[in-house]
Order: C-alpha cells, then sequence, then structure tokens
C-alpha cells in the first residue's frame, strides 16, 4: 500500500474510536492567531495597491486589481450608441439574484429586460447546496441570526444591511415558498432546520443537498411565465452614462455575432456574480464558468465605490480528488451532521462547524506543517471523512440527504458512504462587492447591485446559508426600487464619457495596461 | 506529479488525442475550443453541456454531462442542444391544484408510450418514465418527490417520441405541490408575525450597538 492508502486506511480505521470525540472549540485569540498566520486573506505578497479610481490608495489581489485598471473593450473601438431597446429596468445577471429582482420589477409595472452571459439560471446560484439561513425557529430570533453574522463577518457587516436581511428573512422564505420551493420539511409541517459553520442555533432551510438548484429552478420557471425579454449570451461589456455620475444603460456583446448591442435603461440592476474563475492565488474553485468578477470591474469603471474589495472566502472542504473532480464543493452541511476532518496521521486538528475562514486556515496549517496528504497530481488536502455520517445517524442517510455528493463522487467510483475523500480549500466567494445601500442602489446613480457582486451585507466572511437569503432579499429589494425609480424618470442621455475621466485617471497615475477587461471567460485553452 | 497518458477520443466524427482522466469538458479545452456554450455550472448541476457518447463495441450512444464524465479511449462524442420548445406559460392556479391543472398545460403528458427513453437518457438517473405515469395517475406530491434532483437538461423532452416535456411538467407538479403544500408551516408564520408586530424591537435598540466604541 502507498502512503496515500495507508493515510485513507487509518482513517477508516480509526472511525469507531473518533465517533463519540469532541473537538475543543478556538478561543478568540486562537482563532486571530490562526488566521493571521494562514487565511489567504492575509497573506502580503498577494496584494497591491489600487491606483486609480473612487478606492484608489485601498488593496486588493493582484487578480483584481489587474482587472479593475483593465482597459474597456469599447476604448479602441467605440460603437454607435443608438439603443437597440429602451427599457424601464435593466437586469444584467441571470442567477438567483437576478431573476428575483426581474420578477419583482416586472410585477411593479415595469418594463423589464434580462441579459445574460450564459442562459438564465446558469450561475453560483444553482450549485448552492447548504440551505438558507432563516431563523424561524421559537429558541431562534433574527437578533440571534444578526449576532452570529456579524460575528462570522469579523465585526466588519454594515449593520442596516445585515438588519434587513435578517428581518425580512421569513417573509422572504414564505414567498419563495409560495412559488412553489420545496423546502424539506418535519412530520408536523415544520420547515425542517440544520447547522451551519459559525451558527449558535440550526437555522438552515434546505432542499436536500440541492437548494440552490431548487430555488434557481423555480425562479427561473416563474420569469419564464412572465412578460420579460431575455437576452441570454449577451453579457455586459460597458455602462453606459449620462457623464455625471448616473447610469443610463449598458452595452452588450452578442456572443454568437460579436456584435454590441446599446440598452438604454431608466434603471439598471447588477446582479453578475463573483469571482471564482479568476483563481485567485492560484486557487481552483467552486464557481460556475462565467464568474469572472465583471460585475466589479465595470461599476468600479463607471465610477461606483467597492467595499470589501479585498476579502474572499475559501471555502474549506473543495474536492482536490480525482483531479478531474478539484475545486467542486463539498457541502459544509455534511459537517453539520458529522462529519470529521482528519489529517494524514488520522487525527482531526479544528473543531468542523467553526466559520468558513478558520476551518479553511487550519487546513492550509496541516498541509504546510507537513500533515497534509498528496494526490497522485500532486495537490495537497487532508480527509472529509463522510460515511462517519451513516454511522451516526443509520445507513442510508447520507443517500436521502446528500444524493448530489453520493451521485458527483460515484461517477468517479468514489463510494462516499464507505471512503473518506481529499478535500482543500476552494476559492468560493466575493465577500465584498460594489458598495450598496439598503435599497441596493450602488454610489453611482441608478445602478442597483444584488448578490454576490455585492459588498457590506456579509462583512469579511460569509456565513453558510446567508447567501442564498441575500440573493433573494436583495434582489426582490433592488427590483422594487429599481421599478419605482423608474416610474420617475425618463431616458437619459447615453454617454461614454466615464471612460475618458477613467483614461485620464491612468495617465496621471502612470498605470499601463494591457488587459481588456471584464475577461468574460476564464483562459484555459490550450494554446499549444 | 504523473505525467499522463493520452487516449484517442472521436469528437463530432474528427479523431484527436487527448490525456486521460479529465472530463470531456476539459478535453474541449485542451483540443483549443474555449467554449462560450454547452457549457454552464461545471459541477453537474445546470444540465448545460449534454452530450452523447458511445464507446468501442456499444451499440447504443449514451447521455451524460460533459463536466461531470471523463474521457476514456475510443470514446465517441458529440454534444447536443437542448429542446427548443416554447415553454407553457404556467401559471400557479388560484385554488386547490389537480391532475388536470398539469395537463391543462401539459396535456401531451397523457401521450406516453411508456417506451422508457428519457429513463435511459437520464444522466441525474431519475426513473422519468415513471414519473410521467405517476402523474397520469395524479399524485403530485409523489411527482415532486421523483423529479427532486432534476437539472432541467432537457434530454428527456429530446429523446421522448411523444413530445412530452417531461422536465417542465415535472418542475411544474413541484410549483404546484410546494405552493398548495396541505401542512402549514407554524414557526415560520409565527416569526413573520412576531417581526411584524416588532417584538425585537428593544432587543434591536441594544444590538446594533455590540461592539461599538469598545
Amino acid at each position: 500500500m502507498n502512503a496515500f492508502e495507508l493515510s485513507k486506511q487509518a482513517v477508516i480505521d480509526g472511525r469507531e474510536a473518533r465517533k463519540k470525540g469532541e473537538m475543543p472549540r478556538l478561543s478568540e485569540d486562537e482563532k486571530k492567531a490562526l488566521l493571521s498566520r494562514y487565511h489567504p486573506d492575509l497573506k502580503e505578497e498577494a496584494y497591491t495597491t489600487i491606483r486609480i479610481g473612487v478606492n484608489k490608495g485601498q488593496k486588493t489581489v493582484h487578480e483584481v486589481v489587474r482587472l479593475l485598471e483593465g482597459e474597456s473593450p469599447l476604448a479602441e473601438n467605440p460603437p454607435d450608441l443608438t439603443p437597440k431597446h429602451q427599457v424601464d429596468v435593466l437586469v444584467i445577471g441571470g442567477g438567483g439574484a437576478g431573476a428575483s429582482a426581474a420578477l419583482m420589477a416586472q410585477s411593479a409595472g415595469s418594463k423589464v429586460l434580462m441579459s445574460t452571459k450564459l442562459r438564465l439560471g446558469d450561475s453560483n446560484t444553482v450549485m448552492a447546496e447548504g440551505g438558507m439561513q432563516v431563523a424561524i425557529s421559537p429558541e431562534d430570533s433574527p437578533v440571534r441570526h444578526f449576532l452570529d453574522t456579524l460575528k462570522g463577518g469579523q465585526m466588519a457587516n454594515d449593520r442596516t444591511l445585515l438588519k434587513t436581511l435578517v428581518s425580512e428573512g421569513p417573509a422572504n422564505a414564505k414567498w419563495l415558498m409560495d412559488l412553489g420551493v420545496m423546502f424539506d420539511r418535519e412530520e408536523d409541517g415544520n420547515l425542517s432546520i440544520r447547522s451551519g459553520g459559525g451558527s449558535s442555533l440550526p437555522r438552515l432551510l434546505r432542499c436536500k443537498d440541492y437548494t440552490g438548484l431548487e430555488l434557481m429552478r423555480v425562479l427561473k420557471d416563474a420569469v419564464l411565465n412572465e412578460d420579460i425579454e431575455i437576452l441570454e449570451f449577451s453579457p455586459v461589456i460597458e455602462f453606459l452614462t449620462d457623464g455625471n455620475g448616473t447610469c443610463t444603460g449598458a452595452v452588450l456583446k452578442d456572443l454568437d455575432t460579436d456584435k454590441r448591442i446599446v440598452v438604454q435603461a431608466k434603471t439598471v440592476i447588477l446582479a453578475t456574480g463573483g469571482i471564482g474563475r479568476l483563481h485567485i492565488q492560484g486557487f481552483p474553485t467552486s464557481n460556475h464558468y462565467g464568474a469572472t468578477g465583471d460585475g466589479l470591474v465595470l461599476s468600479y469603471r463607471a465610477g461606483a465605490e467597492l467595499k470589501f474589495q479585498d476579502t474572499f472566502q475559501y471555502h474549506p472542504t473543495g474536492s482536490i480528488f480525482p483531479e478531474a473532480m478539484a475545486g467542486l464543493l463539498v457541502t459544509e452541511a455534511i459537517r453539520s451532521v458529522g462529519a470529521q476532518l482528519l489529517n494524514v496521521k488520522g487525527e482531526r486538528f479544528v473543531y468542523e462547524l467553526e466559520t468558513r475562514d478558520a476551518v479553511a486556515s487550519a487546513v492550509i496549517r496541516e498541509c504546510e506543517e507537513g500533515r497534509g496528504v498528496e494526490t497522485p497530481a500532486g495537490r495537497k488536502g487532508v480527509w472529509l471523512d463522510m460515511p462517519l455520517v451513516d454511522v451516526l445517524h443509520g445507513e442510508g442517510t447520507l443517500a436521502d440527504h446528500f444524493p448530489n455528493m453520493l451521485r458527483q463522487f460515484s461517477r468517479y467510483d468514489i463510494d462516499i458512504t464507505k471512503a473518506p475523500v481529499l478535500i482543500y480549500p476552494t476559492l468560493h466567494y466575493q465577500n465584498g462587492g460594489v458598495k450598496i445601500d439598503v435599497e441596493g442602489e450602488s454610489t453611482l446613480k441608478n445602478l442597483f447591485v444584488a448578490g454576490e457582486a455585492s459588498g457590506g451585507i456579509h462583512g469579511r466572511n460569509r456565513l453558510m446559508g446567508n447567501s442564498l437569503l441575500d440573493i433573494v432579499v436583495y434582489g426582490r429589494r433592488a427590483g422594487v426600487a429599481a421599478a419605482k425609480r423608474a416610474s420617475a424618470l425618463g431616458f437619459c442621455p447615453l454617454t461614454l464619457k466615464h471612460l475618458e475621466d477613467f483614461k485620464t485617471q491612468k495617465k496621471a497615475a502612470g498605470v499601463v495596461s494591457e488587459t481588456v477587461s471584464p475577461i468574460l471567460f476564464p483562459d484555459y485553452v490550450n494554446k499549444g | 506529479m504523473i505525467i499522463s497518458r493520452s487516449v484517442a477520443i472521436t469528437l463530432d466524427g474528427e479523431a484527436h488525442q487527448v490525456p486521460e482522466a479529465i472530463t470531456i469538458i476539459q478535453a474541449m479545452w485542451h483540443l483549443g475550443r474555449s467554449m462560450e456554450k454547452n457549457i454552464g455550472c461545471l459541477g453537474g448541476a445546470c444540465g448545460a453541456c449534454v452530450v452523447v457518447t458511445r464507446l468501442p463495441g456499444q451499440m447504443l450512444p449514451h447521455t451524460a454531462l460533459a463536466c461531470q464524465m471523463m474521457v476514456a479511449e475510443g470514446l465517441n462524442v458529440s454534444f447536443l442542444q437542448g429542446d427548443p420548445s416554447q415553454k407553457a406559460l404556467a401559471p400557479l392556479p388560484a385554488e386547490s391544484p389537480s391532475r388536470e391543472t398539469v395537463f391543462q398545460y401539459y396535456p401531451e403528458t397523457k401521450r406516453c408510450v411508456a417506451c422508457g427513453a428519457c429513463t435511459t437518457a437520464c444522466p441525474q438517473k431519475i426513473d422519468v418514465m415513471a414519473g410521467v405515469r405517476e402523474m397520469m395517475m395524479g399524485d403530485l406530491a409523489v411527482v415532486a418527490e421523483r423529479f427532486t434532483t432534476c437539472v432541467s437538461c432537457d434530454l428527456c423532452a429530446v429523446v421522448c417520441e411523444s413530445r412530452i416535456r417531461p422536465y417542465r411538467m415535472g418542475l411544474y407538479a413541484r410549483r404546484l405541490a410546494g405552493a398548495f403544500h396541505p401542512q402549514k408551516p407554524l414557526q415560520l408564520l409565527n416569526r413573520i408575525e412576531e417581526i411584524a408586530s416588532d417584538k425585537f424591537k428593544a432587543e434591536w435598540e441594544d444590538v446594533m450597538q455590540v461592539g461599538k466604541n469598545v
């Protein structure tokens, strides 16, 4: 048996003895020390200073700065700005936030156009597995949800945004259920709840381990029932402004023909998600193919302020073996029902339901200090012992509650009811984004931002289950607010003047960029 | 680091060498295709990357998700376009639904000849045909449960000779079963009530200041 197989056997052999063991929780000081030494957000050499724009002088990772300081695809060849579409509300992005926003704006009487890079529904929403946090149990309360989230966010969260998020959670869960979303239930009809990392009480609503898929397919079906025009395969490549701090539309790119599509809109809702496909610091990612930070880049270029643009979530348990599954998420919910993390010697090394930043840091520590397991492809990671779930809760639990996990691994002949799997942190979420107010409006007038593209709600680390809640609560809020604003407005001039301003700033700061951004897709193509 | 060996695959009729132990999508990148269509979540949840595949010696083709299937020696691959049919405008009814509610928008469901092609095609291994037959029996909750893991890849509709669109019918059955669930989620409803009546007002005043000015 090689070292890999020996280590796996040690995990299997030790399972019975480990099953009742308690792991001490980290004290605040221990957590701080762990993060400062091992969390990728605190790796100085990964960061650089932003030299232009509203957040000038602040830092973020090289991969993001490169794009923020990039050239517009329209810089060389500005299109004729005669609009092809004139609408009240333009919704950019076809995930959960965009769909929620579009539904609300349309029902408020607005003429809505949606544009998406891929198809409606192709998003990170569809991949969210674990659940949606809503404080429903009698012991729980929105206040408690607020405090857990604040603590998890390193006390940095925008409190007004957060209070609204948790207070409107229950009503938004009801809205989803009225649309036909099926959350798992208890015998008595109450919604079933489960624990998540960093939460002091169980409050995750879920649909098995397909919660995001369930939300997305219902929202998508609801959108398709409405009179909402949808342009698929048409990503945004530049905003249009009145030249004076107000967003007035956008330029889209038709991926089939490479033609530009000019949209004039009274208000714009940006819901383009995150940055996983930038592979920050070389991390694999759990994100969908289109997650290339387009929203950050375009909002910034048009003059919107960013918030917490320097902090990212590395989900502790991304699969690393087999190589074809690298980066793919193993849901945190599986740890909340007892799956344990083990190093090469088969020893536990962290309480599995610490917040994601802490668990990820502990995994990185084990690997950096020589207690990781090496895969045949040269990746290092630690074991996640999922069969323990069936040992603790009875045979069939994994199959009943985690059909997605079971199927994904079985496609590569790994039976998660028998064997542990290898994991390492995977780039999962941008904690920050475009700064918004409680109506979802950015600092660029008439540009509303919802979901992962926005920043402030989650502080410097998001808790599990708060993202699905965020996209619905703030997607809907943005939809309502953008529709209301649009109803009182006429169309405003379409200009690319912000590009000139940006150019002037770049010249003054001596910034020379060879990058055209947004990049729209990661470049994985073999050039050989 | 192990240097991987290569395998021969056939893509749309043309032969290529690609490294072994990679997915079909990764093989596309290896072959210089940038992939802006037939691609989505890369995690087996969005149904964008449906392929029809055949191995040497197999008479019948198989269907799969290209982000979830590894290449193999002799594998023959073609990407499929999804179901182009117009989705029926199927709103949720005001009154409690029955199977007639589903048939109103998806009447072709009744034409099932039980050939089983949909079940064979499903990459999620859902017994789709059973779901269609269950719909004919009229138990929405059973149908809803059946389609829990559906990724709407459309393959069941593409292969159906009777032009049934099981994935759309199944999703509509789920929406009906969800929206008209026979039990009330009392805890959720109570909490909504409590928030509406400002029950947590005093707590909020303290909490909004937590950790500030210390």
